[in-house]
């Protein structure tokens, strides 16, 4: 009786081949988000290049590519970090005060030589370090939800902002921005990979298993030995880093400092997450699809400004975009679960 | 191994306040190694509390923890899986949003370079684990949200064994398992015992507890009143609730032939096919089988909650139920199994959960009338006898079974002639149960018809007018009752494997 | 279970009636006063009868968006599409009326019809599609925001720069009974939605949805429908505000909405309304409106210079919130 049930009590799934068949399918259904957000990616380009050739008559070279990623490289660090949080059923909204801040200290401070410049880039994720380390400390010990505590430190952030850089003014040196900006290839498109690439081995770490475990049920977590206090507060410090660096990256790519000009990213780096797939409800998601999310919107504007849209237009159709995208993404999700 | 007292878990006079109720109050449990030890009790009797305290989830506000005979203090549960004592807790603790081998593996993930996970590798290390546990009818790949309730349960379970703890807890493991799953685990638990691992678990169902257990401990209000090798139920029973309460299954009267009140002929829907049954005024209609062979389908499909084919007769009329509402309508009311996340809105008073679908009603012209409610609320509370303070207490304060009845009052209130329960007494204590199967008997006896799916299958036995046992989403066999011998609803549900 | 099952005590009246959600809403208006105090020792005058009707009409705006916003994030959602349908109903309603007191009334319909619209499109979206809330209102900002800039140009047509009708300006500043007219609106707005969630069937069915949406359904609420309600009344309490604002401030500006994103967010949960749903009452709400521009007339009376007022208003709502909203864990 007992050799019995231990040997053959609950049997019942399929042979081997089709199995293998349907591993893979269970793969795209699982990752049906972030599949969706990779044919969104191919897709505008794929509308780019066509109305480009249309319009110009000629290719999108290196020039077009180096000034897309440029672009699309503050929004796609904001949109990782606001990734990490929402990962764990949070959410930044002091994404965009965060990057004024940054982006005013970075368009006054990086400048006078190297070792300056590096200083200061340390400084100033340090920084939004800090900056995390406050949302996360209020969210995790406060034990305030992260939109409350972040739509004040956002005001916070503004105010320090402001107090920088009481008026647009200030750039970032020259040889730094080369850094970023090359009009000539796309280097920039380098930290791009190196981003998803980092993300590839953090999703790997023990740390990166723990957010999804955090955000996916804080009670669970804790019974699966994972510190949950500590894993929040690492997550905003690494949110605030990511934003730190979005900041820098903004002063970099844009002519001069100006102390509201993060605070777009706020609502957009939540879009771009959104559209890449990762669940606001937490445990669900990938920084890459967050990244493919940031292009996404990027080439948009590139996109739109080809078709010849009316720039005041230019909000109505991102807002269409964006509800269509994801409507049809949660479709799709939907299809694919019902298909199994 | 602990020589000291022979010991090898211990939770000695613990006490335990949630708010100003007493979890806990002086409760001492011990368990020896190589034995298998239930914790039986009423629900609230703090069976879970103690249970949460030697796992190191709760600090007890007094007392002491012992493991091993050395006291410990445990700040976290792996704390307490450090010291060896392994817990499946009666809240599955499973990240629905992770893959069972995600889950199996959690923090002892197959690694390669620079120390990151292999994810690809984790299917397979999962698969391993559990066929060396006689479990392969779970999917490794497959995300736990997706798996029905048993089959997490079966996770949770290897999950545990695979810590190869000293002390493995297991609260109420079997209410979500199917029979053969519940051999499984008897078996698995046997062995583990004989190797000298200490075993702890709950359960409500007697007979589960003595065909297991060693040795037995019953709680009452929060402490421990005795511990015995043997005991009866009537005698565990008595000292669970200090009253006399017959475990006899009460029987329903055979009632004479009467109307039809829900027919359904050709119903399909997914995980369904082709199902034709007829539900009689007076009537308690049982749903039989293994766990999963389309009970839940049939019962969401006759609530309106799936999109099926086939013709469905209410009362005479046809009707296509396209939404709870429609089905609410036409008089037909759905208990679900997990009364917290489906049934009730906890935080909110008795009195609103009990009036939400009849809200026209205490109401006019859209403006509360808060008297009117008031009294058809405390009306329904005395009328089942709901053990509640004050109509505006929240109802998740509630005991399970309290819980329960203003479920049940809830479609009273609503004049539901057709009653779908569905494992209505999953988890419920033994007492508890008894009113309720009271209060189905004479629910059916004023004339509703009641079709009632039990993981029990005694109660199905017992309780029903006839049992249908469905097989792969079909009715496989139509069994006459009262008082139906378990092992035909067994052997319905069993009949093709036999043959295989 | 075990001390307390043998003799029920009956909570008394009084905490019954305190609980603290009620707590929360006097802890609230108990900072209202408090903020007053301060305001007047910095800047005396501050606290005067008619200083205090200042501040309370300029809240009145936050709180009428802000009702919409507790509609929302009662059940769990929320709406970020109100600065621009604010806008937009402002821009419509000044063009619609074109000056004339005559074509008021009609504009100011045209403008609740389209703030209803937009509302009610965010909650098909939410509710049909399964398109999370926070995504589905921010993209119908951006529609709003393009279509209201897109087909005035700018806001440079000849009929969207009039200055708004004088009935309109009227009622926005003027008073009746020594009482800003616009706060007497407001006050019957107070009323009425606070009557609606606690004594209509709707208002039941709106706390149901917020506790579980699952449970609701199952209980035959038709949940779709209270959604779609609930976003379309955000959307008219939205285009509500836009007018208001419009006849007060003299016209329909570029961004006037922008402010009242965060400010009615925040006035929501400052008053006690549970972010994830369920739980809140709108007269928290009115407290959090009316703690949040108090706490900005003070500051604006210090002459603090505007950076200084970003940092002091964050610290102080996390100061409040810290102060009583422990106990309620994250998500
Ligand atoms: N987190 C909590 N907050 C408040 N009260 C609690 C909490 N956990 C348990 N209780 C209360 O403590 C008492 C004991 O609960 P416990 O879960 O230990 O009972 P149990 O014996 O496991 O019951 P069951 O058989 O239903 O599982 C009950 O009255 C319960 O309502
Ligand atoms: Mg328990």
């Amino acid at each position: 009786m007992l050799e019995r049930a231990l040997l053959s009590p609950i049997s019942g799934r399929g042979e081997q081949g089709p199995r293998q068949l349907a591993r893979r399918r269970q793969l795209v259904a699982q990752n049906a988000p972030l599949v969706v957000a990779v044919v969104l990616v191919v897709g505008m380009l794929a509308i780019y290049i066509v109305l480009y050739a249309i319009s110009l008559s000629a290719f999108p070279g290196t020039f077009e590519a180096a000034s897309i990623t440029d672009h699309a490289i503050p929004l796609s660090l904001a949109a990782v970090g606001q990734t990490m949080v929402i990962l764990t059923r949070g959410i930044d909204l002091s994404v965009g005060g965060m990057m004024d801040l940054t982006n005013a200290l970075a368009a006054l401070k990086i400048q006078g030589g190297f070792l300056t410049e590096a200083l200061w880039t340390v400084i100033i994720l340090l920084i939004g370090a800090a900056g995390g380390l406050l949302n996360g400390l209020l969210v995790a010990f406060g034990r305030i939800q992260p939109i409350l505590v972040t739509l004040g430190t956002l005001s916070i952030f503004q105010g320090l902002a402001l107090w920088v850089l009481p008026s647009p003014g200030g750039h970032v040196a020259t040889g730094y921005t080369s850094l970023f900006l090359n009009p000539n290839a796309p280097s920039a498109l380098l930290w791009v990979i190196l981003l998803g690439l980092a993300w590839v081995a953090f999703r790997r770490s023990r740390l990166g298993v723990q957010i999804f475990a955090t955000g996916n049920d804080e009670q669970s977590a804790r019974a699966n030995s994972v510190p949950v206090i500590r894993t929040r507060l690492l997550v905003y410090v690494l949110g605030g880093t990511l934003a730190a660096g979005a900041g820098v990256a903004l002063a970099t790519t844009s002519t001069g400092g100006d102390a509201t000009g993060g605070d777009v990213f706020t609502l957009s780096s939540i879009a771009a997450a959104v559209i890449g797939g990762v669940s606001l409800f937490g445990g669900r998601g990938s920084a890459v699809g967050a990244i493919c999310g940031a292009f996404v919107l990027t080439v948009l504007i590139d996109i739109l400004f080809f078709a010849n849209v009316d720039p005041l237009f230019q909000p109505f159709f991102q807002g269409l975009f964006l509800v269509l995208a994801v409507g049809a993404s949660t479709l799709v999700g939907r299809y694919l679960m019902r298909r199994r | 191994m602990s020589e000291r007292d022979g010991t090898a878990v211990k939770g000695a006079e613990l006490h335990k306040a949630y708010g100003g109720v007493l979890a806990l109050d002086d409760a001492t449990f011990s368990a020896a190694p190589g034995e298998v030890h239930a914790l039986v009790g009423e629900n609230g009797a703090g069976k879970s509390t103690m249970i949460k305290s030697l796992a190191g989830v709760i600090r007890p506000d007094r007392g002491r923890v012992l493991i091993g005979g050395e006291e410990v203090r445990l700040r976290s549960p792996q704390d307490a899986l450090r010291r060896g004592v392994a817990t499946v807790f009666q809240e599955l603790t499973l990240l629905d949003r992770m893959t069972v081998a995600e889950n199996l593996m959690f923090g002892r993930e197959p690694r390669g370079v620079g120390r990151l996970i292999r994810r690809r590798d984790l299917p397979a290390a999962a698969e391993k684990v559990l066929t060396e546990h006689g479990v392969d009818s779970v999917d490794p790949g497959e995300l736990v949200e997706n798996l029905p309730l048993h089959q997490q349960q079966l996770v949770e379970i290897v999950r545990a064994v695979i810590q190869q703890p000293k002390v493995l807890i297991l609260d109420e493991p079997t209410s979500a398992l199917a029979r053969r799953e519940v051999e499984w685990l008897f078996g698995l638990v046997r062995r583990l015992r004989d190797e000298g691992t200490c075993v702890v678990f709950t359960s409500h169902r007697w007979s589960e507890v003595t065909d297991l257990a060693d040795r037995i401990t019953v709680f009452r209000n929060g402490t421990d009143v005795g511990t015995h090798d043997e005991l009866s139920e009537e005698d565990a029973v008595s000292l669970m609730t200090r009253r006399e309460v017959s475990t006899a299954y009460s029987q329903p009267e055979q009632g004479p032939e009467r109307a039809v009140v829900l027919q359904a002929e050709d119903l399909a829907a997914p995980g369904l096919h082709g199902v034709a049954l007829a539900l009689h005024a007076g009537e308690i209609l049982g749903i039989g089988g293994l766990e999963g062979q389309g009970q839940q389908e049939l019962f969401h499909a006759l609530f309106g909650l799936t999109p099926t084919t086939g013709q469905l007769e209410v009362r005479g009329k046809a009707k296509h139920l396209r939404s709870p509402r429609d089905a609410i309508r036409a008089g037909i009311a759905f208990i679900p199994q997990d009364r917290k996340s489906e049934g009730l809105l906890l935080s909110m008073a008795v009195r609103e959960n009990l009036t939400l679908p009849i809200l026209g009603q205490v109401a006019a012209a859209g403006v509360l009338r808060p008297s009117t409610e008031r009294t058809t609320a405390e009306g329904m509370i005395e009328q089942l006898h709901i053990d509640a303070r004050w109509p505006g207490q929240p109802v998740g304060t509630l005991s399970g079974g309290n819980q329960q009845k203003v479920l049940l009052g809830r479609w009273l209130l609503a004049d539901s002639q057709i009653l779908l329960l569905y494992d209505v007494t999953r988890g419920v204590d033994v007492a508890t149960k008894q009113d309720l199967y009271s209060l189905i008997i004479e629910l059916a006896g004023e004339g509703r018809g009641i079709l009632f799916y039990s993981s029990d299958t005694d109660e199905l036995a017992h309780l029903c007018h006839r049992v249908l046992v469905l097989r792969e989403g079909q009715i496989a066999q139509e069994l006459d009752g009262p008082g139906i011998p378990t092992e035909d609803i067994i052997g319905a549900a069993f009949k093709e494997e036999t043959h295989a | 279970m075990s001390s307390t099952a043998e003799t029920p005590p009956t909570p008394s009246r009084l905490r019954t009636t305190l609980n603290p959600d009620r707590r929360k809403i006097i802890y609230g208006f108990a900072a209202v006063v408090a903020l007053f105090v301060l305001g007047d020792i910095l800047k005396p005058g501050f606290a005067t009868a008619s200083g205090i009707q200042q501040v309370l009409q300029v809240s009145s705006f936050v709180g009428l968006v802000a009702a919409g916003q507790t509609f929302v994030i009662l059940v769990g959602g929320i709406d970020l599409s109100v600065p621009w349908v604010l806008n937009a109903a402002a821009i419509v309603m000044i063009a619609q009326a074109s000056g004339s007191n005559g074509q008021l009334w009609l504009g100011i319909v045209v403008a609740l019809a389209i703030g209803l619209a937009f509302g009610v499109v965010n909650g098909l979206g939410i509710a049909l599609l399964g398109v999370p809330a926070v995504v589905m209102t921010l993209g119908m900002n951006g529609i709003a925001q393009g279509l209201s800039l897109g087909v005035t140009h700018g806001l440079t047509c000849s009929g969207c720069t009039k200055p708004p009708p004088m009935t309109l300006v009227n009622l926005m500043t003027g008073k009746t009974g020594g009482i800003y007219t616009s706060l007497l609106i407001w006050l019957a707005v107070i009323a009425l939605v606070t009557f609606v969630l606690s004594f209509t069937t709707f208002g039941r069915r709106v706390y149901a949805v917020g506790n579980s949406q699952r449970v609701s359904h199952l209980a035959g609420v038709n949940v779709k429908v209270v959604t779609v309600a609930l976003y379309g009344l955000s959307g008219v309490f939205a285009a509500m505000a836009g007018v208001a604002l419009a006849g007060f401030g003299g016209g329909a500006t570029v961004g006037m909405g922008d402010p009242y994103l965060f400010q009615s967010i925040a006035a929501v949960v400052i008053g006690g309304t549970y972010i994830l749903g369920g739980r809140g009452h709108y007269l928290g709400t009115v407290a959090g409106a009316i703690v949040l521009t108090t706490l900005v007339s003070v500051l604006l009376a210090t002459n603090a210079p505007n950076y200084a007022r970003d940092i002091v208003y964050g610290v102080v709502i996390l100061v409040i919130l810290l102060l009583y909203g422990r106990g309620r864990s994250e998500a």
